[in-house]
């Protein structure tokens, strides 16, 4: 009797054991994703997702969705604990970071890879085809932003600046409104432009609402803005701090999957980005010339987002201007592979 | 002679003036003893939402969700002497006060002018009751914020949007209290106004509409109190400038104390209002009708 109940003690104590052991495996592993969705910006967490990604490198993701033009919000529970990391952040990171700052605390976040490469267009009506900025500028347009602090409107900012030029000096009149509202906003001649992502995009010249004025990935906005990566990937640094091996494998399984986003044929990765987006796959087969899903942060895009982005915040006080590169990125994490 | 001690009054009028006039100096007396103690305790209460606000803010410890109260006076100071560095929300906060007092005030008197003769006219014909309430008794569940994509579709992004979802959240509680006030005053009254020979616009005047004015009043507040609430969501919504704007940016900059120094500043100005509007109405018409504002 007695050598039967050590046995079953013994093993209800291995199988306690294995089970805590099992469950903190997990924890470490397991990842809360905030990203915003429906959106093609964040596509590569969905190709992350599909192709196993996340699977092959040991994640398990905890999905947070929030809407478009609500990237604040992300922003906002990663600071509160309630996020690991978030896909959507353009300049709410950096702007949070630099009121911790402010307040004599250490930034709270850090910004350890990035996506939706050069991905800023500005579509304008027909009637203004063939006109250029110079032409428009002095003329009191209402043109959309999904919100105040757009990461296209920061980019367009950053190249006026490199043309001695701010958007208080022009006469658009910048309105905010949802992504999705931009379409038939532009339509319905309640807008005469807006700047937003590839998708909207492609969806206004699909329904002949207007032309690609100026898009940063052919150029438009100068050789750097090509390059920069518009949704940032930010972590709490807390997080990163307890779990950087996890962090590594995160980054490492976005990796893989920018690998399958070449490599794949166009048409099975358009029907991921539809399904990710609720779009029909021949928009998404179509906009890929003016997008690019990839997850690509070097050192010199990094700086480079910094020169084009940060010195336009700074120069417009919305951060500050004792916060340095460092305080916003964390390049330790974006190529972990290497 | 009188059982009630006014043949004492009839006999000395010059010692009945010093009793009145005693009695005038005690209500007053008793007027500021309770003014003061409302100040008080109102002084109190503030106060004591101050320090626990103060003691979360240091026990928290995150100047970005939570600033300090002295932070924040501070830059409700700075904002108002247009001193506020960097400002990042377009024109002053003067610009952006008068276009939300300027909105909230049409839409506000728009949904005032529809509601005060609509209710009264519901309120005391039956027929006319029966066919109009259930409509409006459909229309009223409709949240104030649900009438903003309508609105936007209707009249764009503009300053139209945001008046028309002020007035549709502005209407229903004015209606309701002018309504039902028309509908209850007693019969006798309007028995005793018509004995005394009132009829049709005399009636109206002189008997339905004081006797509807508590009524009106308390809809009045109300109504304002909504259409401060609803400039903030439209604005934020479907507006380019304004203190709902304002809010809105300051949540993108994340600057709390932006924040909540817009926050103060519609307490504000929504309280201001109600004194200027509802308060200067409710004199009027109650010392004019000698009725008394609920």
């Amino acid at each position: 009797m007695r050598v039967k109940d050590a046995s079953r003690i013994a093993a209800a104590a291995l199988l306690c054991l294995a089970l805590l052991g099992a469950g903190r495996a997990q924890a470490a592993d397991k990842i809360r994703v905030g990203v915003l969705k429906p959106n093609v910006v964040t596509v590569i967490y969905w190709i992350a997702v599909k192709t196993g990604a996340f699977e092959k490198n040991g994640i398990e993701v905890e999905e947070k969705p929030f809407p478009s033009g609500q990237s604040v919000a992300g922003v906002e529970q990663l600071l509160r604990g309630n996020l690991d990391v978030y896909m959507g952040a353009g300049g709410e990171a950096v702007r949070a970071n630099s009121q911790s700052i402010v307040a004599g605390k250490p930034a709270p976040i850090a910004v350890i890879q990035g996506t939706d490469i050069g991905g800023t267009s500005i579509l304008m009506r027909p009637e203004f085809e063939g006109k250029t900025l110079d032409q428009l500028k002095d003329q009191p347009l209402k043109i959309g932003i999904s919100s105040p602090s757009s990461i296209h409107l920061i980019n367009f900012r950053g190249y006026l600046a490199e043309r001695h030029l701010t958007t208080e000096q022009m006469k658009w009149q910048l309105v905010s409104l949802e992504g999705g509202n931009m379409v038939p906003a532009l339509l319905s001649k309640q807008l005469d432009g807006f700047m937003h992502d590839a998708l909207t995009a492609t969806l206004a010249v699909n329904a002949k609402a207007g032309f690609v004025f100026m898009n940063s990935h052919r150029g438009d906005m100068g050789d750097k803005a090509k390059t920069l990566p518009n949704t940032l990937i930010s972590a709490s640094r807390a997080f990163l701090k307890a779990h950087p091996d996890t962090a590594k494998r995160f980054v490492q399984a976005l990796l893989d999957a920018s690998k399958s986003y070449e490599t794949e044929p166009k048409a099975k990765t358009a029907e991921i980005m539809a399904d990710w987006t609720h779009s029909d796959p021949a928009v998404l087969a179509s906009l890929q010339d003016r997008f690019d899903a990839r997850v690509l942060l070097t050192r010199q895009s990094a700086d480079a987002w910094w020169e084009f982005n940060g010195a336009t915040l700074k120069a417009r006080g919305e951060i500050d201007d004792k916060v340095r590169f460092d305080d916003i990125f964390d390049l330790s994490y974006a190529s972990p592979g290497k | 002679m009188s059982l009630y001690g006014e043949s004492a009054i009839v006999r000395d009028p010059a010692a009945a003036k010093p009793a009145e006039q005693s009695y005038s100096d005690y209500a007053r007396a008793k007027q500021r003893r309770l003014r003061l103690r409302r100040i008080i305790r109102g002084g109190i209460g503030i106060f004591a939402i101050l320090v626990l606000w103060e003691l979360m803010s240091r026990w928290f410890d995150i100047e970005l969700i939570l600033p300090r109260p002295l932070s924040v006076l501070r830059n409700v100071v700075t904002t108002l002497l247009v001193q506020n560095r960097p400002w990042l929300y377009g024109p002053n906060i003067y610009v952006h006060l008068a276009n939300s007092i300027a909105r909230a005030m049409t839409g506000f008197l728009l949904a005032a002018a529809i509601a005060i003769p609509l209710g009264l006219l519901l309120g005391r014909v039956t027929s006319l009751r029966e066919y109009i309430l259930p409509i409006i008794r459909a229309l009223y569940p409709v949240p104030g914020i649900a009438w903003i994509p309508i609105a936007i579709l209707w009249f764009g992004l503009s300053d139209q949007a945001v008046v028309f979802v002020v007035f549709t959240t502005a209407l229903f509680p004015l209606l309701f209290n002018t309504e039902a006030g028309a509908r209850q005053i007693n019969p006798v009254i309007l028995n005793a106004g018509r004995c005394f020979g009132a009829s049709g616009p005399s009636l109206f005047f002189r008997v339905v509409l004081p006797a509807t004015v508590p009524f009106i009043i308390t809809g009045l507040r109300i109504s304002l109190g909504t259409a401060w609430r609803m400039i903030v969501a439209g604005e934020m919504l479907a507006s380019q400038d304004g203190i709902g704007y304002l809010l809105m940016q300051s949540r993108f900059q994340f600057r709390a104390v932006d924040l909540m120094t817009a926050m103060i500043l519609i307490s504000i100005v929504g309280y201001l209002t109600e004194r200027l509007i509802v308060d200067t109405i409710e004199k009027r018409t109650t010392e004019k009708w000698e009725v008394q504002s609920g």
